[in-house]
């Protein structure tokens, strides 16, 4: 019996022969199958760039709006669910209430799919101080250090305040926020880089990200991974 | 903290560093023995640093381990009032006014006191005389309940009853903080934000509180009542813990078992089904035969089913079967946002069939209608939502009667008791 972290409520975890026997450590499930529920799958028709709606083999209006300032160069992101209700009730508790063991269902939520990317970095959006100071922990190194080997190359330029308290144009139109640290000892070019982070929402937060990270290292190749778009 | 006096009997987190001192003010750790102060929970979650926080209570602000949790012990002052403030003018039925006088007296002796008075017994009205014997000392009163809606219900009735008194309504979606008023009506959630502040507190539908944060509530409700403070329980379904209590003498109980027009509750009807009540998205034959039956009875029809999911197949399923064509069907549910239209559609008779889920098991009230509990035996009905939802017929002075049908494949022990608790009321 477990108390699933999002209702309270007992539940009994589901578990199979493989599990039992398996000296292999799986993930233990932290929420129950009806809070499981409540989160909407990506189905397969998709925007083919970003995972954002369109129909199959499709662009979705946001990566239309990309292909007139990037052209060709658009970042391929790969996501798991919808936003839907269910995720913004999540997204409050986890980042404006703080509630930390929240990372755990997070990362009940993207293991699977994460663990099938393989990729040389695995690069987290940073927060910003201010931020992590008033909650007491980074949300998005939170959620996936304990899944891959993180590498911090980015940092966030202080007082530009978060992307999460805008609009949509207003998003669109922040500056640029991200530096590339310095004295990055690993050779970056020619690797394979994943960008992380919660949510895509205008994709202009991973631009701004994959963008810093491309001047600094022009030859790496960059993709990202959102767990909800 | 400028002007504190405004605060009054609140309480309220402050991080370590905050060395002010005030008299009125007490401090004190906000966690201790691994408890939330504000909540009463146990504390088990950390952060990365190791420190504890309360995740029961978190969207009041998180408690962290090391906080502060300040309390303002002052005293408010109200002017007193001739009769109360009380401009209500209906009239009490003779029971009704019973009940209403014991509020008065048990509030007078400092007893706390629960009222089990069953669905449709007009709880609100008895309540008026206790507030303004409260109101007319110069007192502080509270009227707590679960539920935002039920929230939303009662602030303009007591508006209309209290008229010139300023009454503070609170809650999640008010988004903003308690301010000092003689009378408060909140949410139960919103009590923590109160410390030793009322002299009378009133928790109405107490049972509605889900059973797993009941120890919330019992926390909440007595740190916001004063120490020589007054409780009262208001519920048609006692819970356990508060019969337990009447039990050992802490809790006076005052019981009105006939609604307000005199008529008995409806008995619900248990009727066994051998088959499954949807199949291949088709309902059981059987079962269609009695939602027919209620049709050409010419009553609205309430059919609860269990999960959500469930809504869009029936309606659909109702829909297309010919014996329904001239029938009007809708479906509601709590996230529906046409929810208070179509429950506002099926109330003025434009539908007549309304396949709903728990969240219409209470506080509403429907003139004719008739009610089929599909799947009664699901866990998610308690024998305290089944007693309600047959609560919602019969409501009317002139159609006092009606069908409760529960539906079941299993005999449980929650159907059992709701038929047990509406016999006993019936007595």
């Amino acid at each position: 019996m477990k108390k699933c972290l999002l209702c309270g409520q007992d539940f009994i975890p589901a578990t199979s022969f493989l599990r039992i026997f398996s000296f292999k450590k799986f993930h233990e499930q932290c929420l129950c199958q009806h809070c499981l529920a409540k989160f909407a799958p990506i189905s397969r028709e998709h925007c083919e760039i970003c995972y954002g709606k369109a129909a199959a083999n499709e662009r979705c209006l946001d990566c239309l709006e990309w292909q007139k300032i990037y052209g060709h160069n658009l970042l391929r992101n790969h996501a798991i669910y919808r936003y839907n209700d269910a995720f913004h009730e999540i997204m409050v508790n986890y980042k404006r209430y703080g509630d930390y063991v929240l990372r755990e269902v997070l990362q009940e939520l993207c293991f699977e799919q994460l663990k099938k990317i393989k990729v040389d970095f695995y690069v987290p959006i940073p927060t910003s101080l201010e931020h992590i100071a008033k909650r007491q922990f980074d949300t998005v190194a939170a959620i996936y250090s304990q899944l891959v080997p993180l590498s911090f190359f980015l940092a966030k330029k202080e007082g530009q305040g978060a992307q999460g308290e805008r609009t949509r144009s207003e998003r669109l139109e922040s500056k640029q926020s991200f530096l590339v640290k310095e004295g990055i000892k690993a050779d970056v070019n020619k690797h394979s880089v994943l960008l992380l982070d919660d949510i895509y929402t205008t994709g202009r937060t991973l631009y701004y990200a994959r963008d810093a990270l491309q001047t600094a290292f022009p030859q790496a190749k960059i993709s990202s991974f959102t767990i909800c778009r | 903290m400028e002007n504190s006096s405004c605060l009054a009997g609140r309480q309220w987190i402050s991080s370590q560093e905050d060395f002010s001192t005030n008299e009125v003010l007490t401090k004190i750790s906000a966690i201790q023995q691994s408890h939330c102060m504000r909540c009463g929970a146990r504390v088990y979650a950390k952060l990365p640093n190791g420190k504890f926080y309360c995740r029961d209570c978190i969207e009041l602000g998180r408690i962290v381990e090391g906080d502060l949790l300040v309390r303002n012990l002052e005293l408010a002052e109200f002017s007193r009032m001739k009769n109360g403030g009380l401009t209500w003018h209906g009239s009490l039925t003779k029971r009704q006014s019973a009940v209403s006088c014991e509020l008065v007296k048990n509030f007078n002796q400092r007893a706390d006191t629960l009222v089990h008075a069953v669905t449709g017994a007009g709880k609100t009205e008895m309540l008026f005389a206790a507030i303004a014997e409260c109101i007319a000392q110069g007192k502080r009163s509270c009227i707590a309940t679960p539920r935002i809606d039920v929230v939303n219900e009662l602030y303009p009735r007591f508006k209309a009853a209290f008229n010139t008194i300023k009454i503070g309504k609170y809650h999640g979606k008010e988004h903003h903080e308690p301010r000092l008023d003689q009378l408060t009506i909140c949410t139960t959630h919103q009590l923590m934000k109160f410390y030793h502040a009322f002299d009378l507190l009133v928790i109405d539908e107490v049972d509605s509180f889900p059973y797993v944060e009941n120890t919330q509530l019992h926390f909440a409700a007595k740190n916001a009542v004063k120490e020589d403070g007054v409780r009262i329980y208001l519920t048609a379904t006692p819970t356990n813990d508060l019969l337990e209590k009447v039990k050992e003498k802490q809790l006076k109980i005052l019981r009105l078992n006939r609604r307000f027009h005199g008529g008995l509750l409806p008995v619900p009807r248990a009727l066994f089904f051998y088959r499954p009540f949807l199949l291949k998205q088709k309902i059981n034959p059987r079962l269609l035969k009695e939602i027919n039956a209620v049709i050409k009875s010419g009553h609205q029809l309430l059919l609860f089913v269990p999960r959500i999911e469930q809504i869009p197949i029936y309606v659909s399923a109702l829909k297309n079967d010919a014996q329904f064509s001239s029938v009007i069907v809708e479906g509601v549910h709590a996230m529906d946002k046409n929810r208070l239209a179509k429950v506002e559609n099926f109330r003025q008779g434009k539908s007549q069939l309304l396949v709903t889920t728990t969240i219409l098991e209470r506080g509403v009230t429907f003139k004719h209608v008739w009610v089929i509990v599909v799947q009664a035996d699901d866990e998610i009905y308690t024998s305290a939502s089944l007693v309600q939802i047959a609560g919602r017929v019969g409501r009317a002075k002139d159609d006092p009667d009606g069908l409760v049908l529960f539906c079941y494949r299993k005999y449980t022990q929650n159907i059992r008791n709701a038929l047990k608790q509406i016999r006993e009321m019936n007595k």
